[in-house]
């Protein structure tokens, strides 16, 4: 009997995979499987965006020039004439974008808009908040660091925007917080590409610094509470 | 010079003097800071070229600009 019971436990698999708090995971022949990948900074697929359909159904006043220095924005009417209300919104959709043309004309728009808008951008910003919060949620880092570009050239174009933002600090800067150690650790090497601006540590700690400086005596506290690793670099 | 040059060119115009005998172009834009030209009415459709406030052309760059006279 004792050398049936044996042939029977030499038989039954060992190493049954199982999944983690079950009855299954407390049998002694079973492995207890390691917890899932959670994705934190997996990639999200990107749907078409509003910016595309409006860029092909020509709603645009643009048009694109492809000249020696590269390609440039031809604006049909004057930039001074647009309604910021419609058209920056859905240029900073367009930053989700990864294909060209569309990649360029949102990045492009975006430039000459706060560039030359004054003082028309200001009362705009709530309407960019959602855009910008679904370009940095996509977690594609060509993405991120263009919408870090023009988070930086958004929060310069005027003397209150950057007060302006913070109230909106907890739909923009979370992400920042996850990317903000996504730096390149080469020790004494050099880093060749640094002109480029395409590191997202380095873009990421400079976009918090401009909005510490120009965010107003309450920037700095409603920083620290969403990215809890800043320093600030104007009390120190 | 030669940014200006290379702005007014691009637009399709020889120079300042040629932008402001054309149409109701009367003056040119510029930046108050540095003096570089703004914005430029494009001669062959009326389109608008908005430039920024520093030069396209980088300074390592600089010395390899041939600039002619008319």
């Amino acid at each position: 009997m004792a050398s049936l019971a044996n042939k029977i436990n030499s038989k039954s698999p060992k190493n049954i995979p199982a999944e983690g708090f079950t009855v299954k995971a407390a049998m002694k022949n079973s492995k207890v499987k390691p917890p899932p990948i959670s994705g934190a900074y997996k990639e999200k697929s990107s749907v078409p965006t509003k910016f595309r359909k409006y860029y092909e159904r020509g709603d645009f006043p643009v048009s694109i020039e492809h000249d020696a220095k590269g390609n440039k924005i031809a604006w049909k009417v004057e930039i001074e004439k647009l309604d910021y209300h419609h058209y920056l919104p859905l240029f900073f959709e367009g930053l989700c974008e990864t294909q060209h043309p569309y990649d360029f004309l949102a990045r492009q728009g975006i430039h000459d808009m706060l560039e030359h808008g004054g003082a028309k951008v200001l009362p705009v910003i709530p309407q960019l908040i959602i855009p910008i919060k679904h370009a940095l949620n996509t977690r594609n880092r060509k993405v991120i660091c263009t919408t870090l570009k023009a988070l930086l050239h958004l929060v310069e174009s005027g003397d209150l925007v950057g007060e302006a933002l913070v109230p909106y600090y907890r739909q923009i800067l979370p992400m920042l917080n996850a990317f903000k150690n996504s730096n390149l650790n080469i020790g004494d090497g050099i880093d060749y590409g640094q002109q480029k601006r395409e590191n997202i540590g380095d873009l990421i700690n400079e976009t918090l610094e401009e909005l510490e400086k120009r965010g107003g005596s309450d920037a700095y506290i409603n920083i620290k509470y969403m990215v809890p690793t800043y320093e600030s670099c104007v009390q120190n | 010079m030669c940014h200006i040059a290379y702005r007014f060119q691009l637009a399709g115009y020889r120079d300042e003097i040629e932008y402001c005998s054309v149409g109701d172009n009367s003056e040119v834009e510029r930046w108050p800071e540095s003096g570089f030209v703004k914005k430029l009415q494009r001669k062959k459709d009326g389109y608008f070229y908005y430039f920024n406030r520093s030069r396209e052309c980088a300074d390592k760059d600089l010395f390899k600009i041939k600039l002619f006279e008319y």
